[in-house]
């Protein structure tokens, strides 16, 4: 139905233009880009967005017929690759990778991805509109405190883990000891089996003789 | 028809002069201009924002375009083209009613619009502009309020630059039967209930659902609009056929 992917796309347009409104810089950072457009290929599924961008957000629309001219640069790229140039990958590492075929203004990728990637949102603003600003410091203070806790608490995490297998790390056998240690038990085990067949041939050799004394007498 | 006789025109299932239809159109959209946009969604369960982005999708707009919008109404489609035509570029949003326009030109102004836009009163049928004047047109749920619809086609095809897009969409005929039936009950049931209710005015929402039945099919507008002189007109469905999106192009 035609009307279900122009229902997922006006949500990511809502989505995408509520995140920037809420970054205080946004406005000289969208004026730069105002007028440009942007198209993305993607390979699977096959897909064409438009990004057009104007001073009060992005406009993303389906492209499937358009004059590729009319944009001011073109990439085609695979989801996967998408996922990682929005994440922040640099974009010449994945064009020298063979992940992304640009055609136009080349900037302007960069400057989108640079868009999208240093989102600086004022969450607690957001929180003050509805909250009241000395509330909403608080939370958002108790917050940032908590978050500082979490990195510190897992920096700590990972140091004491690092220290503790470096430690132990010297008791444990390295590789030849190991070796050298199979060799001995191979050894071992080789010895063993011959005292016994030798006990088995001793054995064998007693209850002959003493069935024969036994025939003797 | 005698030679005293006046040529009538449909006014939803009713039979007017056709001299009278321009007015009586007007006295609907002058009722429900103020409560004009909180009508459509609460309708078309907010679908017509889809209806009408899928318009946008398809008229390959871009920077520097001289756009018209027809019937514009209150400004849907104009607020989304200024954006996309930007300073280089022209959108002119007009309606036959004023107090539409009003309320158009209220509500872009609020959401920052200005300096590409212009507002004109004019009726689809003799377009105030020269020929070859725009790159693309849209009539969004306009078309079928027009007193001679293929005159107003013959007009858009007039300022239609060569190589620009004409869409209309409009409401249309639903394609599965029983979507029909369910859809009738919907429109001269519910809807004037809904008119009533919201907008205090059931008569109104009346005549909206006996326009659309009036309104001619698929095929049958796109004969229309080929025989204006619009070439390559193609159709989409929409919601299984209770809107469609008719494109034509003049080369």
């Amino acid at each position: 139905m035609l009307v279900t992917p122009a229902l997922l796309l006006a949500g990511c347009e809502r989505m995408l233009n509520a995140l920037l409104a809420r970054d205080p810089a946004y406005p000289q950072r969208l004026d730069a880009l105002a007028g440009s457009r942007l198209l993305i290929r993607l390979e699977q599924p096959q897909l064409a967005l438009l990004m057009a961008f104007h001073p009060s957000g992005i406009d993303l629309l389906r492209a499937e017929d358009i004059d590729e001219t009319s944009a001011d640069a073109v990439v085609e790229l695979s989801p996967e690759t998408l996922s990682e140039w929005v994440s922040g990958s640099s974009v010449e590492r994945l064009m020298f990778e063979g992940k992304l075929s640009v055609r136009g203004r080349i900037q302007l990728l960069e400057a989108t991805q640079e868009l999208l990637t240093d989102l600086d949102i004022d969450w607690e603003g957001e929180l003050a509109n509805w909250l009241g600003d000395i509330p909403a410091h608080s939370l958002a203070e108790g917050l940032r405190r908590a978050g500082r806790w979490g990195l510190r608490a897992s920096n700590e995490l990972m140091a004491d883990v690092s220290e503790y297998v470096f430690e132990e790390g010297k008791l444990l056998p390295g590789r030849q000891q190991r070796d050298v240690l199979r060799d001995h038990l191979s050894e071992l085990e080789i010895s063993t089996d011959r005292l016994e067949a030798r006990l088995n041939r001793l054995h064998r050799r007693l209850t002959q003789r003493l069935s024969q004394g036994d025939s003797g007498s | 028809m005698s030679p005293t006789e006046k040529p009538t025109t449909h006014f939803g299932y009713q039979e007017v002069p056709v001299d009278e239809k321009a007015s009586r159109v007007a006295d609907v959209f002058h009722s429900v201009a103020a409560r004009y946009d909180v009508m459509n969604d609460l309708m078309s369960m907010g679908v017509h924002r889809l209806w009408k982005r899928l318009t946008i999708e398809r008229s390959g707009v871009r920077p520097g375009h001289q756009v018209l919008d027809i019937a514009g109404g209150t400004g849907d489609l104009t607020l989304k083209f200024s954006r996309m035509v930007g300073p280089r570029g022209k959108v002119v949003l007009a309606d036959i009613n004023a107090s539409m326009l009003r309320v158009g030109r209220d509500k872009l102004i609020d959401n920052g619009v200005g300096g590409n836009v212009e507002y004109v009163q004019a009726n689809a049928e003799c377009l105030p502009f020269p020929d070859n004047s725009f790159d693309c047109i849209t009539i969004a749920f306009g078309l079928r309020n027009v007193t001679d619809k293929d005159a107003a086609l013959r007009s858009m095809q007039r300022v239609l630059k060569p190589g620009g897009r004409l869409l209309v969409l409009e409401f249309s005929k639903p394609a599965n039967p029983l979507l029909s039936k369910a859809y009738d009950e919907y429109s001269f049931r519910l809807l004037p209930r809904m008119g009533q209710m919201v907008a205090g005015d059931a008569e109104s929402y009346r005549y909206l659902a006996e326009s659309i039945r009036m309104h001619p099919d698929q095929p049958t507008l796109k004969a229309m609009m080929e025989a204006a002189g619009l070439e390559r007109v193609e159709y989409t469905n929409l919601t299984g056929g209770i809107v469609a999106l008719h494109r034509g192009i003049k080369l």
